[in-house]
């Protein structure tokens, strides 16, 4: 996962606040997780497929509803030493490009 | 686990800034400051033993290895390390090279990191804090970025 497509999932302000109230770490549902953003089911439901394609949360369907956890691909690479190591490269490297490109002196 | 350790690291990005303002990014500690440590103190000369600042996640001291301007840097450092000021030879570390090269549309840097496999488990072993500061540090980042827009 691109740290750049991250980004662009979470470039959202009804994503992060999805987001923010998923990564306290208490069990949602779709409805739970999107009440009060003004969303329709069908709205919301498409926010949590961004998520979800971007391998931020899992969706699973139990019964009528769907339970959503917060589950980044990232996070779970959490067990390798070296994943972690590499991303924080990749952090490194952006931050590298951004600081050189921008600077013109 | 062990048998499957993956000693090292290779990354590579093309920067559209020409070759000798990417070395000078890398090795000037008034441009290093920009996007790595946020803070150093010392040089970082060959043979130099310059402290990396980062801030909350510590303080660690690293050798400068080799530079060649305008085309390679590397230096050796124990990573993961939160804290770390002492003789970095005198424990097991890994050297960090950056290859620097120029290409049609820029300059292309080639981050190696080698040596993961010769660091005792307890080094490599811290995972879970680590991680998840990193995530707030992206979550935090993500949220300036909103709010200046």
């Amino acid at each position: 996962m691109l740290i750049a497509e991250t980004f662009k999932a979470l470039g959202d302000p009804v994503r992060l606040e999805i987001i923010e109230r998923l990564s306290s770490g208490s069990l949602y549902t779709l409805s739970s997780v999107s009440k009060d953003l003004g969303l329709t089911r069908q709205g919301a439901r498409k926010h949590l497929q961004v998520l979800a394609d971007a391998e931020l949360i899992k969706m699973e369907p139990t019964g009528r509803n769907t339970i959503i956890t917060f589950a980044p691909a990232s996070l779970k690479a959490a067990d390798s030493f070296i994943k972690q190591l590499e991303r924080k490269w990749d952090v490194r490297l952006e931050a590298l490009r951004e600081f050189a490109e921008g600077d013109k002196s | 686990m062990d048998q499957s350790f993956q000693d090292s690291i290779e990354k590579v990005i093309v920067i559209n800034a020409p070759q000798e303002k990417v070395y000078e990014a890398i090795t000037s500690p008034e441009r290093i400051t920009s996007w790595f440590p946020s803070a150093i103190e010392g040089t970082l000369n060959v043979g130099d033993r310059p402290i990396l600042d980062f801030g909350e996640h510590g303080k660690n001291q690293i050798y400068v290895e080799s530079a060649k301007p305008h085309e390679y840097f590397a230096y050796r450092w124990i990573p993961g390390s939160r804290h770390f000021i002492g003789d970095v030879l005198s424990q097991p570390n890994t050297l960090v090279e950056f290859i620097i090269q120029e290409v049609e549309n820029g300059t292309r840097v080639t981050l190696k990191e080698t040596g993961f496999a010769s660091l005792p488990a307890e080094v490599r072993d811290q995972k879970l804090a680590e991680n998840t500061g990193g995530w707030d540090y992206m979550l935090n980042r993500l949220k300036e970025l909103l709010a200046s827009k």
